[in-house]
């Protein structure tokens, strides 16, 4: 299935778990580092005023570097705690891997968002990307809030509408 | 080139192919899985590794982009000679491989404190991630092996060193190796994983032990008790990337060292990812 950004919740609804999905378009990255200071500028209401509209977005949960692009674990508390708060802020497809834990699928279910797994293929996943740039957050790095444009970034969907692959 | 330019030069060509290159017997491993698989999901996985290693490999890129921190196993031989700034050559040698590839840059800034916190950034050289220090074995002959292996951070999570009272029995041991494989194979994220199992008289010891499966572990090749272990958990049906499967362990590396006259086994885990053992050696002659 071809997901065009920005994601609307009708594209949602139509996908299920073991769904194989391409993403063309912008998307946001971030992980550890960066999604916590990005949920909290979103419960500081700060969020817009730097130049992030969350909604219908896809974010990868990626460094970004020279050596490539590739999804890190997931359920690290960074990583995980963050899902259901930028979820509810507009963010429609979170790009990792690793099992989420059944309270986070209820979370993306009450904000029809969804989880979906990528392969850590770097190389593969790095030849789909034309243009990238930092949103936020810069002093961390490889570990900043990205923004890339992406072109049949390839996924697989692990989460949706309260169910979940990993059983 | 001086004996030092060609330490450095070899020791960074190891680092890149470690990098960017499956060996055969990573590649063979693969395509019996695929061939074994029935899960088509999983199938699509197992392809999508291949067609990774098949891009990194002609676009000499890396596998992934966690490069990982270099680890070195120096094999010395008895009759070898070695030369006069080996050591800070194969250094060099790193570093320049991590510029070249490049590797993420991800050597943390600060002092010992802010180092703990990441609180003062990443270096921005990717050259300024120093190796492990490096691990040193004996062998006869007059040559030196260098095997550079690289280690990202995944399994470093799921990865442990801790005593087993093992009762006089070799089934409870395995037993609990299987246990500890099948819980950091549920957990790890990068499925299939390649299980690497140090078993010493020490935290040290178990851990350098199973630095060494990692450098010489063979997929092709494995042993009545690594087979068994990757059965066992391969039943669990987590398979790549936890999306169900037979194929969650790729291969077993179990390195038995001396033991202790005692109740206790020490075992050290590494839970591979996906394209582990990232690793590759070199061979020097200095006489």
């Amino acid at each position: 299935m071809i997901i065009t950004t920005p994601v609307s919740n009708d594209i949602i609804k139509g996908i299920s778990i073991f769904d194989k999905i391409k993403i063309f378009g912008l998307l946001f990255t971030g992980r550890d580092a960066a999604l916590p200071r990005l949920v909290e500028l979103i419960k500081k209401g700060e969020i817009l005023k730097k130049g992030i509209d969350l909604k219908g977005s896809v974010l990868f949960h990626t460094a970004v570097s020279a050596a490539g692009i590739g999804p890190t674990s997931s359920n690290k508390k960074e990583i995980e705690s963050s899902l259901p708060i930028l979820s509810k802020a507009g963010v429609k497809i979170h790009i990792g891997k690793g099992r989420l834990s059944n309270l986070t699928v209820d979370f993306l279910n009450e904000s029809n968002s969804i989880f979906a797994i990528c392969p850590p293929v770097s190389a593969l996943l790095s030849s789909v990307i034309r243009m990238k740039r930092v949103v936020a957050f810069p002093e961390e790095g490889i570990e900043a809030f990205h923004c890339l444009e992406v072109e049949g970034l390839p996924a697989l969907v692990a989460i949706a509408h309260g169910k979940t692959i990993f059983q | 080139m001086g004996v030092y330019e060609e330490v450095v030069q070899s020791t960074a060509e190891a680092l890149i192919q470690a990098s960017t290159t499956f060996r055969t017997d990573q590649i063979e491993a693969y395509h019996r899985a695929i061939a074994l698989e029935k899960n088509v999901h999983a199938k699509w996985i197992l392809g999508k590794i291949i067609s990774n290693a098949e891009i990194a490999k002609e676009q000499r890129v890396p596998l992934c982009d966690d490069t990982g921190v270099p680890h070195v196993l120096i094999e010395v031989g008895d009759k070898a000679e070695i030369p006069k700034g080996f050591f800070q050559a194969i250094d060099g040698g790193i570093k320049k491989g991590l510029r070249e590839l490049p590797g993420r840059p991800m050597a943390v800034c600060g002092d010992d404190l802010s180092r703990i916190s990441q609180s003062c950034g990443l270096f921005e050289d990717s050259g300024a991630l120093t190796m492990a220090p490096p691990q040193i074995k004996r062998l006869p002959g007059d040559k030196i092996t260098l095997t550079v292996l690289m280690l990202g951070g995944g399994p470093e999570i799921r990865g442990k060193t801790l005593p087993v009272f093992h009762q006089h029995s070799y089934d409870v041991v395995i037993k609990e190796m299987i246990s500890w494989g099948t819980e950091s194979s549920m957990l790890l994220g990068c499925q299939p994983c390649i299980l690497a199992y140090g078993i010493g008289r020490t935290h040290l010891e178990a851990a350098s032990l199973c630095l060494e499966a990692m450098a010489k572990g063979d997929l092709s090749k494995q042993s009545k008790t690594e087979k068994l272990i990757k059965d066992e958990i391969n039943k669990e049906g987590i398979g790549p990337l936890g999306m169900g499967g037979s194929c969650t362990v790729l291969g077993v590396f179990v390195n038995i060292g001396p033991q202790r006259a005692s109740g206790v086994r020490i075992i050290s885990l590494r839970a591979g990812c996906c394209f582990d053992p990232r690793r590759a050696t070199v061979t020097f002659c200095f006489n």
